[in-house]
């Protein structure tokens, strides 16, 4: 097989397993953050905050693998 | 009535014109998938049917006896035409060069494609073909280029984005300046549009992390906030491009957020970073690196982000219009009809999503860069519990809603 079908591939698998994890954090994250949302609405604001925070921080990560991704893609 | 109706005609004919060359890239199933090469810079301005509107071209060359020279152009045809450039294809994009015989090929192709392979692969526009608008262009003789300043389509884009900003932005602050809108109510679209964001982003985003730090920082976080914005908007515009996708951009904008940091940082910032407290003595030389790459990570990752979700977002809908040309190309033309409507709509569908990302993009850089600055600038230590608590007791004002009341 030729090596750069690999990469490839394994740039394919890789986006995948990002947007897969990715997708969990967030969804942890922004779940109980919904529900506390809808526990105490005037506290709004911070959880809103503090939940886009680390959502940045999950999407940060993710974006690095992305780029991985990406190089392989484009190698 | 019907003059609205015919304005949303003629936008969207435009809408329409605008698409086919973007299609085009994904049309031929030979080539490599081209969208990623559609959304990319170039050195023209795609305003199709029509043929493109060329930049100037500017090099600062190294010639063969060490001299350095500036090369100036008007366009790329004309640094081909007088200056003796040549434009090298390049390599990924092999499909542009053999595309010629596979027209030739495939009869069937340019009847429902409309010629449009051959458009992309080598049609002349003027004096020279498209494929050579797209190359890379190399100087004459044994010189080479040292520095290419050339005006390409992001730039153009970030400068028009700069200059509606510019022209907005001024044009309020002026208004505030007389006292309309401080003394008065707003006056006008744009300043009752604009007002609402600006009083968003000082009081929800800028204020609870930099407190009394605000006035200082809130002009950077504004402008970035405006100029991104635009930005992103600017390429859901029929023949426009997003500025804020070129990777070169987004570094810049997360560069003065990474100098704004370092130049605020307080003398607690760095402590935290090269000897952090609270810690066993033996573990702060193995933590020290740790927090070094983390001032680093923190505005890679603001680049980064912006640049990954104004990418993300053109390049699956020029794959899923793409779609049609390749069911098309595998199944016959009934199928491309069949895929069309669900590809079109799925296609709209994004690009709302892609609005919506537009503001929450330029929402989240202009929050994390004052959480940043604000984790820098701020004097009091936050794990210090005893501290905080009396900030909060002397904080309270007695009109002040308890938040936990319930």
């Amino acid at each position: 097989m030729d090596p750069s079908a690999l990469a490839f591939l394994g740039a394919g698998l890789g986006a995948g397993l990002v947007a897969l994890g990715a997708g969990l954090g967030i969804g942890k994250l922004a779940g109980p953050a919904m529900e506390a949302t809808a526990r105490q609405p005037e506290a709004t604001g911070d959880i809103r905050t503090s939940m886009i925070i680390a959502a940045a921080l999950i999407e940060g990560v993710a974006l690095f693998g992305l780029v991985i991704c990406i190089i392989l893609a484009t190698k | 009535m019907i003059k609205r109706a015919s304005i949303f005609v003629l936008l969207a004919q435009l809408t329409l014109l605008a698409l086919p060359r973007g299609v085009a890239a994904s049309s031929d199933d030979q080539e490599k998938f081209d969208a990623l090469h559609h959304s990319a810079n170039a050195y023209y301005l795609d305003i199709a049917p029509l043929d493109p509107i060329e930049l100037p071209r500017i090099f600062i060359v190294r010639y063969e006896d060490g001299s350095y020279g500036l090369n100036l152009f008007r366009s790329t045809s004309s640094a081909i035409l007088n200056g003796h450039y040549v434009s090298e294809i390049d390599a990924g994009h092999g499909g542009e060069v053999q595309g010629d015989d596979h027209e030739v090929e495939g009869d069937t192709h340019a009847e429902t494609q409309g010629g449009i392979t051959g458009e992309i692969t080598g049609e002349l526009i003027g004096e020279i073909t498209t494929a050579q608008l797209e190359g890379h262009l190399v100087p004459p003789g044994g010189s080479h280029v040292v520095l290419d300043l050339s005006i390409s389509r992001h730039l153009f884009f970030a400068w028009l984005a700069m200059g509606i900003v510019l022209l907005i932005m001024t044009r309020l602050a002026g208004m505030y300046k007389k006292g309309i809108g401080r003394e008065t109510a707003p006056r006008g679209l744009f300043q009752n549009m604009f007002e609402g964001m600006v009083v968003f982003i000082r009081d929800d985003i800028v204020k609870p992390n930099l407190g009394d730090k605000t006035d200082k920082y809130l002009p950077y976080l504004l402008t970035a906030f405006f100029f991104i914005l635009t930005a992103n908007l600017l390429g859901l515009v029929p023949f426009g491009a997003t500025a804020t996708s070129n990777l070169m951009v987004t570094v810049v904008l997360a560069s003065f957020t990474f100098v704004f940091t370092q130049l605020g940082g307080t003398k607690t910032y760095w402590m935290h970073i090269f000897w952090p407290p609270g810690i066993p003595t033996f573990v702060k030389p193995i933590l020290m690196p740790v927090e070094v790459l983390g001032i680093l990570t923190k505005p890679i990752a603001l680049a980064i982000r912006l640049f990954a979700n104004m990418t993300a977002g053109h390049l699956v809908i020029l794959s899923l219009i793409g779609l049609i040309f390749s069911f098309t190309n595998i199944f016959g033309s009934g199928a491309g009809y069949g895929v069309a409507p669900v590809s079109v709509a799925f296609a709209l569908f994004i690009y709302f999503l892609e609005l919506l990302v537009s503001f929450i993009q330029a929402y989240v850089f202009t929050m994390l860069s004052a959480l940043f600055i604000g984790m820098a600038i701020q004097e009091h230590e936050a794990h210090d519990d005893a501290h905080q608590e009396q900030q909060i007791e002397a904080s309270a004002s007695p009109e002040a809603e308890p938040v936990f009341a319930n």
